[in-house]
């Protein structure tokens, strides 16, 4: 699974999902960490739709972690004050740059957990949807 | 007259401080950051945007420790931005990747996707409700059960909330000129200082980041006839972006980037009509468009942005709301209300010497009158 993807899965799903898998890395491989998680700053770079041109409205607060195993470099970055998701996540990262074996047992779960993610928005978006004006016509005579 | 180096005041400082302390806390009650976070949702929308970092549980410290003064969370959070490092720049934000929560024309009632309501103030009775008084914890997680049980089956069809913005829209039927995608790297004034002419990212950065009572009470001027203007809003839109940042060594490649998080935020498109002269004298109706796009849930703070984005486009000596240095150089939280309460701080030694030319010169009024 791309990265793109796993990611949105493991940020928006459940965190449970992130420790699992980083855990059965961790238990099974040398971790070497090479930043500690740590808060930082994204600049958001926004395209406005008057005339299509790119500018920044300002940032976003991230949580990021660096770890090595094997040699294979694994980043975590995730929105807000999060260090153990950092962490979890490049190791997750980490294992999907070695191509370790266990990730290939992890498409399954995390393509359970996308669906969970999906019934879930969907919910809300039905909710958001009531809010959905349906405008009657008034005879005028 | 020179300067007087002067000290003093560090135990009556102390004692200031313990004083603010003191009044933060004199009910022998605090309130929780959590709290705060959980109810006070708009001004933790306003500061973010004003302090342009977005970080709610921030925020919600922020205003604890200012008490709820807008204006010093805002100085805190941007004093706090100041001390973490920028590790990255986002990849492009497109606004039609939003997933709505809300979304309304005030020009068009058949918009592609149609009019979303979805929690808005506007059709509230403003009354203040007493209930609230007596609202607890328990009482709101019993509504809340019962509202996010209404529905008993769930269309997952529904799980894709994104829409076509109605500029888009109006491009592809032709009635608004066509426009590329300009990918030219923005200018950041948090790294450069401005400089007029500015830039078009330049002035959406200090637009967005502007108080919000200021680029309101501007916008406002506009439209009562300090200006050129008569918007209305095309689209304004609430909801949540997803943000994404490269992977260092594959950069541009979408399916390898990092997915972070989301941001929500407001964003406003203002249709300005204008008749433009074409051949042979002959006037045509065409709309120009105004952007307005901040942090949170700000919809007049965007729509105002919107309006003055338009003006700054047409320099207007007639009016300051389309003079570029009077709108960039006054709107900002910070600078602003810094400089205004800078003036309590001491000014001995220039009030001083002020006060020693009126001596002089009233003594010289008493010499001639006694000669």
């Amino acid at each position: 699974m791309k990265r793109r993807r796993r990611t949105e899965i493991l940020i928006n799903g459940s965190q449970m999902l992130a420790e699992t898998l980083a855990k059965t890395i961790t238990e099974h491989y040398d971790v070497r960490v090479i930043q500690e998680p740590e808060n930082g700053l994204v600049m958001m770079k926004v395209r406005e739709t008057s005339k299509k041109n790119l500018f920044y409205p300002g940032e976003v607060l991230v949580t990021e972690c660096k770890v090595q195993i094997n040699g294979a470099i694994g980043i975590g970055i995730v929105t807000g004050d999060q260090p153990d998701l950092a962490c979890n996540l490049a190791v997750i990262d980490a294992a999907y740059e070695a191509n370790f074996p266990e990730t290939k047992e992890w498409s399954q779960l995390l393509e359970q957990e996308e669906q969970n993610i999906m019934k879930a928005k969907a919910a809300e978006n039905q909710s958001i949807l009531k809010t959905k004006v349906n405008f009657e016509t008034m005879d005028v005579s | 007259m020179g300067y007087v180096a002067v000290k003093g005041g560090t135990l009556a400082i102390e004692e200031s401080i313990k004083r603010l302390k003191f009044e933060r806390v004199k009910q022998g009650r605090t309130i929780e950051v959590e709290k705060i976070h959980a109810g006070m949702r708009g001004l933790i929308d306003q500061v973010m945007s004003e302090s342009s970092i977005y970080d709610e549980p921030l925020a919600a410290l922020a205003i604890k420790q200012a008490e709820g003064n807008p204006e010093e969370a805002v100085f805190l959070l941007r004093a706090y931005r100041s001390t973490v490092p920028r590790k990255h720049y986002s990849r492009v934000i497109e606004s039609s990747d939003m997933r709505v929560e809300r979304r309304i024309s005030a020009s068009f009632k058949d918009i592609p996707g149609g009019q979303i309501l979805g929690a808005t103030t506007d059709y509230t009775h403003r009354l203040l409700d007493f209930q609230l008084m007596m609202e607890t914890d328990e009482s709101v997680q019993e509504w809340l059960h019962e509202y996010l049980n209404e529905d008993a089956q769930v269309d997952e069809q529904a799980s894709q909330l994104t829409l076509p913005n109605v500029l888009d829209y109006l491009r592809k039927e032709g009635l608004i000129p066509p426009c590329e995608n300009n990918d030219q790297v923005p200018d950041d004034v948090t790294r450069e200082s401005l400089e007029f002419p500015s830039t078009r990212s330049q002035r959406l950065q200090i637009l967005t980041r502007g108080q919000t009572g200021a680029v309101t009470s501007l916008a406002y001027a506009v439209i009562r006839g300090y200006g050129a203007l008569h918007p209305t809003v095309g689209e304004l839109r609430v909801g949540k972006l997803p943000v994404t940042i490269d992977h260092p060594t594959s950069e541009g490649n979408d399916e390898d980037a990092y997915y972070i998080g989301e941001v929500q935020v407001t964003e406003a498109e203002m249709l300005m009509p204008i008749s433009v002269e074409k051949e042979y004298g002959k006037k045509e109706m065409e709309f120009e468009i105004g952007y307005g796009l901040c942090f949170g849930q700000n919809e007049t703070k965007a729509i105002a942005m919107g309006i003055l984005d338009n003006c700054l486009e047409h320099p207007n000596n007639e009016f300051p709301s389309h003079n570029e240095e009077f709108v960039l150089y006054h709107i900002d939280s910070v600078e602003s209300t810094g400089f205004i309460s800078h003036l309590k701080m001491p000014h001995y030694v220039t009030f001083q010497s002020k006060l020693d030319s009126v001596r002089k010169t009233k003594k010289e009024e008493r010499q001639e009158v006694n000669s």
